[in-house]
């Protein structure tokens, strides 16, 4: 009964139900879609650059991030015991040098890494990410280089490579080793500058008696904060540091804080014009119905219920306003999710420089939808808040007498 | 019963003080056809809006039945008046959104009736007053007579003890009005249902078993008559 009343009152005037609803479509549109673009680009951004090579969460022997330099290194063994660990799943140990790179006379500095092939290629899929050539064997002395790497050096399969660097504790690395595969590392930064081998191979270059810099803790699920937890709680933080792709890619966090915090400030915006035009529907709603409320509770309607008919009158419209909403909103998700908006021109260049790759899908992370439809409903339920004194103040004498 | 002892009543509009109700003294019994009559500004309004606990006096006392209304929070006012109230308005004040029969009905859902219960009685209520082929009709699809007759059955339906109605004819014209006070009579002699009214209307007063003349917030005079059955 009370709800049949809300519903039946929609209907008395049907122009301004019609405007708050498309106001809340709108809404629920628009900031649907804004975020699950936004979410849509920090996955693909964290996909890319940490998901695909550089790992949520890494240990390093203390300092080492700071200085980069060999002699921070650690024996991997001691950590091992971390892939026991609830919600871990791998420890990927890999070298981490940089070498001049030469073929005949172009010469360039270069990110010389060495990584478990079998590893890697169960984890991170390093093999997938071949352009041409093959992949590592287990004896293999190749060389896999970033397409853009590539193309710079102008190099083709089988060229070999000449190396001169630094190696562990002041001493000379140098050595020769041919080209087996292109791979695409997915950020046009890593694929200028990368060239992988062997871990053993890398060892031996650097002249690293069985240590690594670097291990990759490979984890279950996007959770890291969890797994960075336990992982700190596992090693010895004495000698050893643990990092989260935010400490090591500060930049990263900026650039998605900045932007979130934009989107943020644009959704304050929209929510506040919605707040004023459901504030205003309410103030409406009653000051036009008050006269009924009077006979109702004059009649021997209880408050409550009047308020109930009341608020229900308005959380029907914003239901409708966010199912609508929703419903609008999803094929249009949907399209950018499988066919992700790709950044041309200068767009194109700008995001490159920051060595992201400029495709953009749609996130399909229902927590968005359901993050801005419960905000609209505070929002009614707030709004409301003037319903309720109201009603409850109500004299039916005097709003009778209207 | 209603009981009525020593009501006063100031409305203190800003400067002006208005003495609406200079003491009342009154009782009403069960079955009575009681008509409040007086000039416009008497104190009416007033006493019939205190008697159904939609205002309180400055001093004095309501009793209905055993309850002495002034003791109920104003919750339990309301559900009072639910159960033991029923109001007929002058602007008939029916929901807009609900038909004939839905407005009937109405304060039978709030007492919580079942639907067997209240099929019945809104269909038997409807008959009565003779809106039987009105009944899915909205308020504004009615004149007014026929608005004013399912409020009649509106104050019915929930079994009050009895039926105040301030000027319920003021916006009929004479056919419906007799008409009303036809229906008002006949379920006041043949179902004992109590009214206390107030009017202006000659006619009306006319047909009233007990008129009461009010002056300048004072009861002036109190007469029973003899039922002349027209
Ligand atoms: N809310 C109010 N505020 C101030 N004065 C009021 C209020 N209600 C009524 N009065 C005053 O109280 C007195 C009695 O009013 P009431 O409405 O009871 O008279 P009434 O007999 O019903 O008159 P009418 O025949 O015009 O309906 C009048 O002088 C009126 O002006
Ligand atoms: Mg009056």
């Amino acid at each position: 009964m009370l709800l049949k009343l809300a519903w039946r009152n929609i209907f008395r005037n049907k122009r301004r139900s019609i405007i708050t609803t498309s106001s809340v479509i709108f809404a629920v549109l628009f900031a649907v879609f804004m975020r699950s673009l936004q979410q849509g680009a920090y996955g693909n951004m964290l996909k890319n650059i940490v998901g695909s090579y550089m790992g949520y969460i890494q240990i390093h022997s203390k300092g080492f991030w700071a200085e980069k330099t060999l002699d921070n290194s650690f024996n991997v063994s001691d950590i091992m015991h971390l892939t026991e660990q609830e919600g871990i799943t791998h420890v990927s140990p890999r070298v981490e040098g940089f070498a001049l790179a030469s073929v005949g006379d172009i010469s360039k500095p270069v990110a010389l890494l060495g990584l478990d092939a079998n590893l890697e290629k169960e984890y991170i899929h390093l093999d997938k990410k071949l352009v041409s050539g093959k992949y590592f064997s287990d004896d293999n002395q190749g060389l896999l280089i970033g397409k853009g790497l590539q193309e710079i050096m102008q190099l083709s399969l089988g060229d070999s490579l000449v190396f001169l660097g630094q190696g562990y504790q002041g001493s000379v690395a140098s050595g020769s080793y041919p080209i087996i595969g292109v791979v695409d590392l997915k950020t046009p930064e890593l694929n200028k500058r990368t060239v992988l081998m062997n871990l053993d191979l890398a060892q031996s270059f650097y002249g690293l008696p069985n240590l690594v810099t670097t291990a990759v803790v490979g984890i279950n699920h996007e959770n890291w904060q969890a797994a960075q937890a336990t992982t700190i709680g596992a090693v010895d933080t004495t000698l050893l540091e643990v990092m989260n792709w935010q400490e090591m890619l500060p930049e990263l966090k900026q650039l998605i804080s900045v932007d979130k915090a934009g989107g943020t400030f644009v959704l304050i915006i929209l929510y506040s014009i919605i707040t004023f035009s459901l504030f205003g529907t309410v103030l409406m709603l009653t000051e036009e119905r008050s006269f009924e409320y009077g006979v109702l509770i004059a009649v021997g309607m209880a408050k409550t219920k009047v308020i109930q008919v009341a608020v229900l009158e308005t959380l029907i419209l914003a239901a409708v306003g966010v199912i609508a909403g929703l419903v609008v909103a999803f094929p249009f998700v949907l399209y950018f999710y499988i066919n992700p908006i790709n950044l041309s021109g200068q767009m194109q260049e700008v995001v490159e420089r920051f060595g992201f790759e400029a495709l953009i899908p749609t996130s399909l992370n229902p927590s968005i939808a359901l993050t801005h439809s419960g905000i609209i409903f505070c929002i009614v339920l707030i709004v409301n808040i003037y319903t309720v004194v109201k009603i409850k103040r109500l004299n039916p004498i005097t709003s009778m007498r209207k | 019963m209603i009981q009525v002892t020593d009501i006063q009543k100031t409305y203190n509009d800003g400067k002006v003080q208005v003495q609406a109700l200079r003491g009342i003294d009154l009782v009403i019994k069960e079955g009575e056809f009681t008509a409040i009559v007086g000039p416009s500004g008497s104190g009416k309004t007033t006493l019939l809006n205190i008697i159904g606990g939609l205002d309180s006096p400055n001093y004095g006392k309501v009793k209905i039945g055993n309850t002495d209304i002034a003791q109920l929070t104003e919750n339990e006012l309301i559900d009072f008046r639910l159960n033991h109230i029923g109001f007929v308005f002058q602007s008939y004040n029916l929901i807009p959104v609900l038909t004939a029969k839905e407005n009937v009905e109405f304060l039978m859902l709030l007492q919580k009736k079942d639907d067997k219960e209240r099929n019945e009685r809104t269909t038997k209520l409807l008959v009565s007053v003779g809106l039987e082929d009105q009944i899915n009709k909205k308020p504004n699809e009615m004149s007014g007579g026929q608005q004013q007759r399912v409020a009649v059955a509106r104050a019915l339906a929930s079994k009050p003890d009895f039926v105040l109605a301030d000027e319920p004819t003021a916006n009929l014209d004479s056919t419906a009005t007799a008409n009303l006070l036809d229906i008002m009579l006949r379920l006041n002699q043949e179902e004992n249902i109590t009214f206390i009214f107030s009017t202006h209307d000659q006619r009306v007063i006319d047909r009233a078993r007990r008129v009461i003349t009010m002056e300048d917030g004072k009861i002036l005079s109190d007469s029973m008559k003899q039922m002349t059955d027209k």
